[in-house]
């Protein structure tokens, strides 16, 4: 009986919530919460007395405090954030941005995340704006309880291909991607529509992590591209991919990652018939399908001194990629006139190097310098310097001022770009991955 | 049939070594009682975790105690850590709300996830300040809806961390409940004895004027009776602007306060500046283990705190 009045005495104390919290110190001498005391004091002394009788060495509860407002999400709502990304291109001869406007808000990124079940979480990222209308930037479920220290992903994710091509643009330290990304992966990154599996090791003592995908196909088909029959008809003409990171501390302030890339996949490619680019039976722009292959190496230092790390911080990074291209793929058969491929007949080679210094609490500069041989001008070498100066009024706002010299092939005009971008965070949004 | 042969050989030899090694494993390593692998947010949690686990726990902590804990960055080496922890024990409150759940989610470990039997969130044993009223956003800076997070600086509050982890360790390991109970029992008369020691310091601290740089230092304030009159930050998180700081050295005029408390990790160049315009001290002041020389335990980090505060105290009254 003594037994069961514990029991139930430990029950009401406990049921004041997981989230102990109390009033702040003006509101401690309110007479309800001595009362709330009173009774927590009697339950405690109850079960000394049945610990005194019963001769047991059962350790008294850790005082807990009357809740002040139950469960901080009692609704159950997902965690919703929202990132604007407002860029400025004062650029003298025209502006070099896909709206052809002078200032414009690119993306607005509107993300939704919560626990799905104890098995499963959601995140779902969509990007707004005037250009393309509302897009579905990531949207998959992650399996936090896969057997053997496994993770899956499944659903749309930026494809983990290089370092920066799973970063968001409007969270990238520059104002776009890398040209040699913009190039061989795409204009706003790589992503795919699969699944994505990661596993750990750390044989060696240090964190290693291989990632594969396997999505519904590699890469964005040219606009206007019409093939016979759909890339992905085949499973060997999915996109598949691989990375594996490598991740050592050098100490406690300096870090390096060095990891390998390579993604591969078949992507509508031009043919011509009878030297003009329009053949019988197409209903657009022939094209065949051609298997691209993208491979790569990156490698990313950091430095940030933990006692000063509010002040001063570097990274370093550069990564290189290798666009391998099929060179004679299957052409249809057109009666009555012969069919050439017109698409990319050799690889491609580039690169970039990043570098970024914080000056202060909220300044940083960096620069960074690309090289690439280009795809859409026959290859010919395109190379980039840009220096950034951002400003970083809080961690949830950032202003980034650029200026770019872009330098196409040898005879074409050089282009000085001069860039401003704004972003702003609302929200509890998710950490970027490191 | 070579070839088969062969191939039997080996499949039998490999099966024979996956048999036999976990036997000759043993008898290399004789058998060690198991210890609760702990993983802490911080080096606070850590060394109460250390002092009530004993020998039958191993614990490390991520964040350093000469770092901020907001900012810590979710290095991948932090995820292997976490990956065969049987506890993770956090701060919580948002504290650690910019890396946690990147760890966390890359540990692929279900015993720290939320829900997890490991998953300990150490603020449910606290009796929260500064919990927000009314609406709250980020016009208000850095804010900590769920209250302030900053608690292991009051002793009782180390107190209730020790309590927390005896019950924890003691339900994943029941064989060990009387041994965590007895150590949680001698942290806490260590902590009182050495609270009577610097029982006559919270005398010579009791009711003085303090600007502190952030709300990191209230539980502190509360428990040795300092008052703090104003903050270094014109908001939680935000860095101070000069109108802030005009505004603060009258204050400082106004109310005699004389000290300046920071933490080592803020650039003290302002609180000099300050310091300059009101004949006040700078105090830097470890907010966590290890956040100094010779602060290498919880009781150290309170004893050398609380004595540097009124050593600086009773020096800036002197000076006047």
């Amino acid at each position: 009986m003594l037994r069961i009045a514990v029991i139930l005495s430990l029950v009401a104390t406990c049921a004041t919530g997981v989230h102990a919290q109390r009033p702040d110190s003006t509101a401690r001498r309110d007479s309800t919460a001595r009362a709330d005391s009173v009774a927590r004091a009697d339950s405690i002394a109850l079960v000394r007395e049945l610990e005194r009788a019963q001769g047991a060495a059962t350790p008294p509860a850790a005082p807990t405090q009357p809740s002040q407002g139950g469960p901080t999400n009692p609704r159950l709502l997902p965690d919703i954030s929202v990132i604007g990304d407002v860029v400025g291109d004062f650029t003298p001869d025209e502006s070099t941005q896909e709206s052809g406007r002078r200032v414009d808000i690119r993306e607005v990124e509107l993300a939704l995340g919560a626990a799905v079940d104890p098995y499963f979480r959601a995140d779902v990222i969509l990007g707004l704006s005037d250009v393309e209308g509302i897009a579905i930037e990531e949207s998959y479920i992650t399996a936090t309880a896969l057997p053997g220290g496994l993770q899956g992903r499944l659903g749309r994710f930026h494809m983990p291909v290089g370092k920066q091509n799973t970063t968001h643009r409007g969270e990238l330290q520059t104002v776009e991607y890398p040209y040699v990304i913009q190039r061989f992966l795409g204009e706003e990154a790589a992503k795919g529509t699969g699944l994505w599996l990661s596993q750990i090791f750390s044989p060696l003592g240090f964190y290693q992590e291989l990632q594969v995908t396997a999505v519904d196909h590699f890469g964005e088909d040219e606009e206007g591209l019409v093939t016979l029959r759909p890339a992905n008809r085949s499973l060997g003409g999915m996109g598949f991919s691989g990375r594996f990171r490598n991740y050592v501390d050098l100490s406690q302030s300096t870090n390096i990652e060095v990891s390998g890339s390579a993604a591969t996949g078949r992507l509508a490619q031009p043919i011509v018939c009878g030297g003009v680019a329009s053949c019988d039976g197409f209903e657009g722009a022939p094209a065949t399908v051609a298997r691209q292959s993208v491979v790569g190496a990156d490698v990313t230092l950091r430095w940030r001194p933990l006692q000063q790390g509010l002040y001063r911080s570097f990274i370093l990074q550069a990564e290189v990629m290798r666009q391998l291209n099929e060179r004679s793929p299957a052409l249809p058969v057109v009666s009555g006139t012969t069919v050439a491929y017109a698409g990319p007949a050799r690889d491609f080679d580039g690169a970039y190097v990043f570098a970024r210094y914080q000056l202060g609490r909220r300044r940083y500069v960096g620069a960074r310098l690309d090289w690439v041989k280009d795809p859409l001008n026959g290859g010919q070498s395109f190379k980039a310097a840009s220096g950034y100066l951002q400003l970083f009024p809080t961690e949830f706002s950032k202003f980034v001022v650029a200026y770019e010299r872009a330098m196409p092939s040898a005879g074409a005009k050089k282009l000085n770009r001069i860039l401003f971008q704004s972003t702003f965070a609302l929200g509890p949004h998710r950490p970027h991955p490191f | 049939m070579l070839r088969r042969t062969l191939a039997a050989l080996v499949t039998l030899g490999a099966g024979a070594l996956a048999v036999t090694a976990p036997a000759f494993a043993a008898l290399a390593h004789p058998i060690a009682v198991p210890k609760l692998k702990v993983v802490t947010s911080t080096t606070d949690l850590d060394d109460i975790a250390r002092a009530v686990g004993g020998d039958r726990v191993s614990s490390v902590h991520i964040s350093e105690g000469y770092q901020d804990p907001h900012f810590v960055e979710a290095k991948p080496s932090f995820i292997l850590q976490l990956r065969r922890a049987d506890v993770f024990a956090f701060v919580g409150l948002d504290l650690e709300i910019g890396w946690m759940s990147l760890l966390v989610d890359g540990s692929r470990n279900p015993k720290v996830r939320p829900g997890g039997s490991g998953y300990l969130d150490v603020s449910r044993a606290i009796p929260v300040i500064d919990v927000a009223r009314g609406n709250v956003d980020r016009s208000q800076g850095d804010v900590h809806p769920l209250g302030n997070p900053h608690y292991w600086l009051d002793p009782e509050n180390g107190k209730r961390i020790a309590a927390l982890f005896r019950d924890k360790f003691s339900e994943l390991d029941p064989a060990g409940a009387p041994t965590y109970a007895r150590n949680a029992q001698a942290f806490v008369a260590r902590l009182d004895a050495a609270a009577r020691g610097w029982a006559p310091q919270l005398a010579q601290i009791k009711g003085k004027p303090a600007v502190a740089w952030h709300t990191s230092w209230k539980y502190f304030a509360e428990y040795t009776g300092m008052n703090i009159v104003g903050f270094m930050e014109p908001k939680p998180g935000v860095p101070p602007s000069p109108a802030h700081l005009a505004g603060l050295v009258q204050t400082m005029k106004r109310t005699g306060a004389k000290v300046i408390v920071m933490e080592p990790f803020y650039d003290r160049k302002m609180a000099d500046f300050v310091a300059s315009k009101t004949s006040a001290r700078v105090l830097i002041l470890p907010p966590s283990v290890g956040g100094a020389k010779g602060v290498g335990d919880y009781i150290a980090l309170m004893r050398y705190d609380i004595a540097q505060l009124a050593n600086t105290l009773q020096l800036a009254t002197a000076q006047r």
